[in-house]
């Protein structure tokens, strides 16, 4: 009898897992046969490894709808896309990405900073692989490292931020004091002080990327405190614009992706990641024979980064405000204004 | 809630510290039951995660909380029912079956919200529960009473717990399978069915503690919410040496720290940042380590009970 409880348990727990499996995998249509290897020269066999889930509404649903973009341009017979999620821990994450490159897969995109290092580790091993990761700038001969300038967003929303402040105290959750999120913050605070030296922004850090209860509650001390326009990176941004959505009159500003179907009388505007554009070029490259050894920027520039407004709140936002944000935009992309970054 | 700039710092890191506690405090005092009975659950976590979803699920598709609130208790009770089969009957080794219930909890959990919804969405939470007079009184009465319902359910358990656990037949029970085991066999009481029963009061309360944090704190779910917090609820039940007043002490003690180096780093007090996010857990630790004396646990903590064999 006893037996029989715990089979059927290991049973029940064994079903549950593997449809978590089937699950991750189904939306991405990843074949389970081999591919015939005569297709290989035109079919693409593309891998993502995610932090956290495809879903999260910010970082690693960007580069997934990015991945989908992609797959749906040229053609869903043309790309064999695969996904691994909750990743964040890099070790973890190197089985996944050594899987992969085993498995055949051309090109394998690590979603984050963190794999850095795993990949400079198991690249090698590879030589006919492309592997991808950022935020970084470190480039491997067989390494893409891709850099989103999420300064230049950031001065935008600083500049929008100054206008649209009634208390003067504009508030930034901040995950973790690194990378993209360093940028993003460098950048706002610059657009901020640039725009109306009188206002105050108050940037603080929970130590952590997916921890929305705590970004949450760090968004409720920022407006007690006195802020009425907020913002903030990574995945658990979104717990912060909630906790700023159940207050009327405050303000979110959006990174990564359009949050504003979270909040959608809070999210003013957004900065946008059009990561179809940089993977889209890593395949061209790939084609061209180049496996790596590139430093892609996303800026403004070219249209891999892009300022998205809310249009439910248009009217919300004076017409002066708009004109100061396309001003500052025009000058990013012509190279007048200069954004300073934290030394490296 | 500006008025709180003009109350000064204090009553801000007051009110937010009592409103952080209140999930530590229910997961914990429940863990509490469990522990005194001899056995230690560390599924706390999953089982507050399928909790926090299953409340998120059923506020989402009903848009009433209380529904999704009654989903969460339900789902605590059957996740503390499966640890205790696993752990009570089948004998398992309690740090790798709650650690396995952990893992189900968080992938059942992550797996049903992809089915089910599919996105980040937000619900309609418990708003604040305004206390005629008593929300009104100045500086009091936004720290003590300005929070929606299950804070003050919470607090209140605290002196439920303890009259529970030290003042009825039941609570001796607990007590006594959880010390010695092979005595109160003796006596007539059956250990088996007292730790089915305290790890279920356990899941309970885990499962309203998730409850909380999607219906009353976050008012939405996604991935991994609870970020830890049901291993932070299990080592408070140490810190406060199995007894509700410690683990209130120690839940107090780790959300005001929390809530001090919040209110530091929005107030742009020039502090590290990284000092500042550990502060919770460096407080808490130091405050063990200098609360000296013989540590008291259960005896039977973590033994399943043979009949017949001598411990």
């Amino acid at each position: 009898m006893k037996r029989l409880v715990l089979y059927l348990l290991l049973i029940m727990s064994l079903v549950v897992f593997t449809a978590c499996g089937t699950q991750q995998a189904s939306p991405s249509k990843e074949p389970t046969k081999e591919t015939p290897k005569e297709t290989k020269s035109e079919k693409i066999k593309i891998a993502l490894v995610l932090p956290s889930t495809m879903d999260d509404m910010a970082w690693s649903q960007s580069m997934y709808e990015g991945l989908k973009a992609v797959q749906e341009k040229m053609g869903k017979d043309k790309v064999d896309l695969a996904v691994s999620e909750r990743l964040g821990n890099a070790v973890d994450a190197g089985a996944a990405i050594r899987q992969y490159a085993s498995q055949g897969y051309d090109l394998i995109i690590a979603h984050g900073a963190q794999y850095q290092n795993v990949l400079k580790e198991i690249a090698p091993d590879f030589p006919k692989t492309s592997f991808a990761y950022g935020t970084g700038f470190q480039a491997g001969p067989n390494i893409f490292a891709y850099d989103p300038q999420a300064q230049e967003g950031g001065y935008l929303l600083g500049v929008l931020a100054a206008m649209m402040t009634k208390s003067g105290v504009v508030g930034v959750v901040g995950p973790v004091e690194a990378g993209d999120a360093v940028k993003f913050n460098y950048g706002f605070q610059q657009g901020v002080t640039k725009t109306k030296a009188s206002v105050k922004v108050r940037v603080a850090y929970t130590g952590s990327f997916n921890d929305i209860v705590g970004a949450g509650e760090m968004a409720k001390v920022h407006m007690d405190a006195g802020a009425d326009v907020l913002t903030g990176s990574s995945q658990q941004a979104v717990g912060a614009i909630r906790a700023v959505g159940e207050r009327p009159g405050k303000y979110w500003l959006s990174t990564d992706m359009d949050q504003s179907k979270i909040a959608p009388n809070t999210v003013l505007a957004a900065q946008a990641y059009h990561w179809e554009k940089i993977v889209s070029k890593m395949i061209e490259l790939r084609k061209q024979g180049t496996l790596g050894g590139q430093h892609l920027i996303l800026s403004f520039s070219d249209g891999t980064l892009e300022l998205k407004y809310n249009d439910k709140l248009a009217d919300k936002i004076p017409k002066e405000a708009k004109d100061a944000v396309e001003k500052a935009k025009q000058q990013i992309i012509s190279g007048q204004l200069k954004i300073e970054l934290p030394k490296k | 809630m500006e008025h709180i700039i003009q109350q000064g710092l204090l009553v801000g890191v007051l009110a937010t510290g009592v409103r952080l506690a209140t999930p530590f405090l229910l997961a914990a005092l429940g863990e509490m039951f469990a522990q005194r009975s001899g056995v230690f659950n560390l599924g706390i976590e999953g089982i507050m995660m399928m909790g926090a979803f299953f409340g998120f699920l059923v506020t989402f598709f009903t848009g009433n909380p209380y529904f999704g609130l009654g989903s969460s208790l339900i789902v605590g009770f059957l996740m503390g029912l499966l640890m205790a089969l696993v752990s009570v009957t089948l004998k398992a080794e309690q740090g790798i079956s709650g650690i396995g219930l952990y893992m189900f909890g968080w992938g059942l959990s992550g797996l049903l919200f992809r089915l089910y919804v599919g996105g980040i969405t937000s619900i309609p939470g418990l708003g604040p529960l305004h206390l005629p007079v008593l929300s009104d009184i100045p500086h009091i009465g936004s720290i003590l009473f300005n929070h929606n319902w299950i804070v003050y359910l919470a607090y209140l358990l605290v002196p439920v717990a303890w009259f529970v656990l030290f003042k009825t037949p039941w609570g001796l029970r607990v007590r006594a399978v959880g010390t010695t085991p092979e005595a109160a066999d003796t006596l007539g009481v059956s250990v088996n069915a007292v730790r089915y029963q305290a790890l279920i009061v356990g899941g309970v309360l885990a499962g309203l503690a998730g409850a909380y944090l999607t219906i009353g704190q976050a008012n939405m779910y996604a991935d991994n919410i609870t970020a830890g917090r049901g291993f932070i609820a299990v080592a408070l039940v140490y810190f406060g040496r199995w007894n509700p007043w410690g683990i209130l002490a120690g839940s107090l003690l780790f959300s005001m720290a929390d809530s001090f180096q919040l209110w530091v780093q929005v107030m742009g007090i020039t502090f590290p940042y990284e000092l500042a996010v550990v502060l919770p857990y460096v407080t808490t630790i130091l405050a063990l380590a200098v609360s000296v004396g013989r540590v008291w646990t259960p005896a039977a903590l973590g033994r399943p009970f043979d009949r017949g064999s001598r411990g």
